[in-house]
């Protein structure tokens, strides 16, 4: 394969999930929500895009609607959980992604089954040649990032999004101040999912091909790496950590075919992943980039005022 | 189509056994530590393969391999908890972080696994020939899990409520500082429970793919019931997790048949499982617990 198309590619890959990365910090970072299905969000928008997309429909619709959909699975899917323990949502997130694989898997009307389907493209253009299409990928994919970042970067450091984090540092208090916390959090996931819908439609245009197999909980496991070594309630962390972990997936798959090793590599790189994760948590779960300082007037006064006291 | 009712009793009975066993370590480790340890899964998957080891490989037959599983198991539960999950616990970190630390020991547990055995799957050599009993039928292996399920049931029962470290146990898990005070020692009754746990997970693992085929997965395939068994049954509640591994053995049975009926592929049933997780989880969010006596 042509080199700058390889580097080309990392960076597209590096684009979607900085997307998927940072619908999780929205969840996991700022609210607090433990979502170990995120990769059933992303299976949504791909199948959702791919569908709509052999109608016909305009893909930019597309994306919207694999967006959309998303959202009101994820929603639907936080219900029953929203007043309970983290727990709780953790495992019932966890099953709804397994659900929905084996929905695709088993129903071959809806995405052909195990054999998958192919996916038209967002932009064709005749008779280009494959780095341009891989710029153009890379133009749309960071437009969305874009986009994505702009809205989670304001939201969260919005009053709404002080709220967020205080339900997430503690419910009683935050709830004692009348914020329900069952309806940020519902709305915090149908956010989180809709974000997450956008990567996978975004994914599935990019790949041309999706099939159930490419969404095992690996996948979202994969993006709790990026979050929790990033930094946690940080959206920069988020889009350093889904960087460096592309990096090293990527760079693993390269040095496959250079080295041999007693172990086989795709094995190693999961147990490389497992061992990272624990050690993240152990020695700095606050991950490389820590979660910013709320920075309002409030604070400024009683920052200055504390520094007085200080000095006196 | 006839369906064979008594059959399909059986068959739940075989199911729930199952369940119970993979379930009992799962619920008490919960209740005790009170993360839920996906790594559970793994933990029957290793159980399987050191079986495999045992009888197969080394050729010394189901029983040898069941305690050896046991042992193996029980001593990786507690080096799990011993050098991961306590250490977390003791820096402060949220059951979040204790989640997805499970999940990253699963992944770990997993791959080696994959890494020592392969990926393809592996069969046990011993065939279980099916004869009939009256209207059903029935094989040795699955004779052999409902005597261990029932077995365990008793052992467990006596233990919890006879011995010394079954009330330490039940202390703990219902209160840990009051326990504390009155002298127990908890790390110890906490490193027990682990042991008893990821043993009986592991011994679920050889009766899991004894009779069908083993790989990586195994534990992982079976680990969504199992969490709605534990959730059904009250978290902690060993009394409930028996019900609910009953309750739920026989809904996937009863499911089965109507899937059949319906024509849709019978892969679903674990989403039978899930529908039950998540009625319990709008009805009755504690479960079972408090119908019957906690443990």
């Amino acid at each position: 394969m042509d080199p700058l198309v390889y580097v080309l590619d990392l960076v597209v890959f590096i684009g979607i999930f900085s997307i998927v990365s940072l619908s999780l910090n929205l969840e996991f970072g700022f609210a607090g929500l433990a979502n170990f299905g995120k990769v059933a969000f992303v299976l949504v928008g791909a199948y959702t895009y791919a569908i709509l997309s052999q109608i016909g429909i305009p893909f930019y619709l597309c994306l919207i609607a694999g967006a959309s959909i998303s959202a009101i699975v994820g929603f639907l899917v936080s219900l029953p959980t929203l007043k309970l323990r983290a727990d709780y949502l953790a495992i019932v997130f966890l099953t709804v992604g397994e659900i929905l694989r084996l929905i695709v898997k088993s129903e071959d009307w809806i995405g052909g089954g195990v054999w998958g389907m192919t996916v038209s493209p967002a932009i064709s253009l005749a008779g280009i040649s494959a780095r341009i299409d891989t710029l153009v990928n890379i133009g749309l994919v960071y437009f969305c990032l874009f986009i994505c970042f702009l809205v989670v970067q304001l939201l969260t450091n919005s009053p709404y999004g002080r709220v967020i984090r205080a339900i997430r540092e503690d419910e009683v208090a935050a709830e004692a101040l009348g914020k329900d916390r069952a309806k940020y959090r519902g709305q915090m996931l149908a956010l989180g999912s809709a974000i997450a819908g956008l990567g996978g439609g975004l994914y599935a245009q990019y790949l041309q091909f999706i099939d159930p197999y490419m969404f095992m909980p690996m996948l979202t496991f994969t993006v709790w790496i990026m979050v929790l070594l990033g930094g946690p309630a940080n959206n920069w962390g988020a889009l350093l950590g889904a960087g460096l972990v592309m990096l090293f997936d990527r760079g693993a798959n390269v040095a496959k075919d250079y080295v041999t090793l007693a172990i086989d590599p795709s094995n190693l790189q999961y147990i490389m992943f497992g061992a990272l994760i624990i050690l993240v948590l152990l020695y700095r779960p606050q991950g490389l980039l820590r979660e910013s300082q709320v920075k309002t007037k409030a604070m400024e006064i009683v920052r200055r005022g504390r520094d007085a006291v200080k000095n006196k | 189509m006839a369906v064979n009712w008594a059959q399909v009793l059986f068959n739940s009975a075989v199911t729930g056994s199952l369940y119970l066993i993979g379930a009992v370590g799962l619920t008490l480790t919960y209740g005790l530590s009170n993360f839920p340890n996906f790594a559970h899964a793994e933990f029957i998957t290793l159980g399987a393969f050191v079986g495999y080891l045992v009888a197969e490989t080394l050729g010394l037959g189901l029983v040898p391999a069941l305690v050896v599983a046991f042992l193996f198991g029980g001593i990786v539960g507690i080096l799990c908890y011993r050098g991961i999950f306590q250490p977390l616990a003791k820096r402060g970190a949220t059951i979040i972080h204790l989640m997805v630390a499970s999940i990253a020991l699963g992944f770990i547990l997993r791959y080696s696994i994959g890494a020592l055995w392969g990926w393809s799957p592996l069969y046990f050599s011993t065939a279980w020939p099916s004869f009939d009993v009256g209207p059903l039928r029935v094989t040795a292996l699955w004779l052999w899990l409902i005597f261990a399920a029932v077995s365990l049931a008793l052992i467990m029962h006596f233990v919890l409520v006879k011995t010394k470290i079954g009330r330490a146990i039940r202390a703990t898990s219902s209160n840990p500082e009051l326990a504390l005070a009155s002298g127990i020692n908890i790390d110890r009754v906490i490193l027990i429970t682990w042991f008893i746990g990821a043993g009986l997970a592991a011994t679920a693992g050889i009766f899991r793919s004894a009779g069908t085929q083993i790989w990586p997965m195994t534990g992982w395939d079976i680990i969504l019931p199992i969490f709605a068994v534990v959730i059904l049954g009250g978290i902690g509640n060993f009394y409930g997790s028996i019900a609910a591994a009953f309750i739920i053995g026989l809904a996937e049975n009863l499911g089965v048949v109507a899937l059949m009926a319906l024509g849709l592929s019978t892969e679903y049933r674990i989403a039978i499982a899930f529908l039950i997780l998540i009625i319990t989880l709008i009805v009755r969010p504690q479960g079972l617990a408090m119908l019957f006596r906690r443990a």
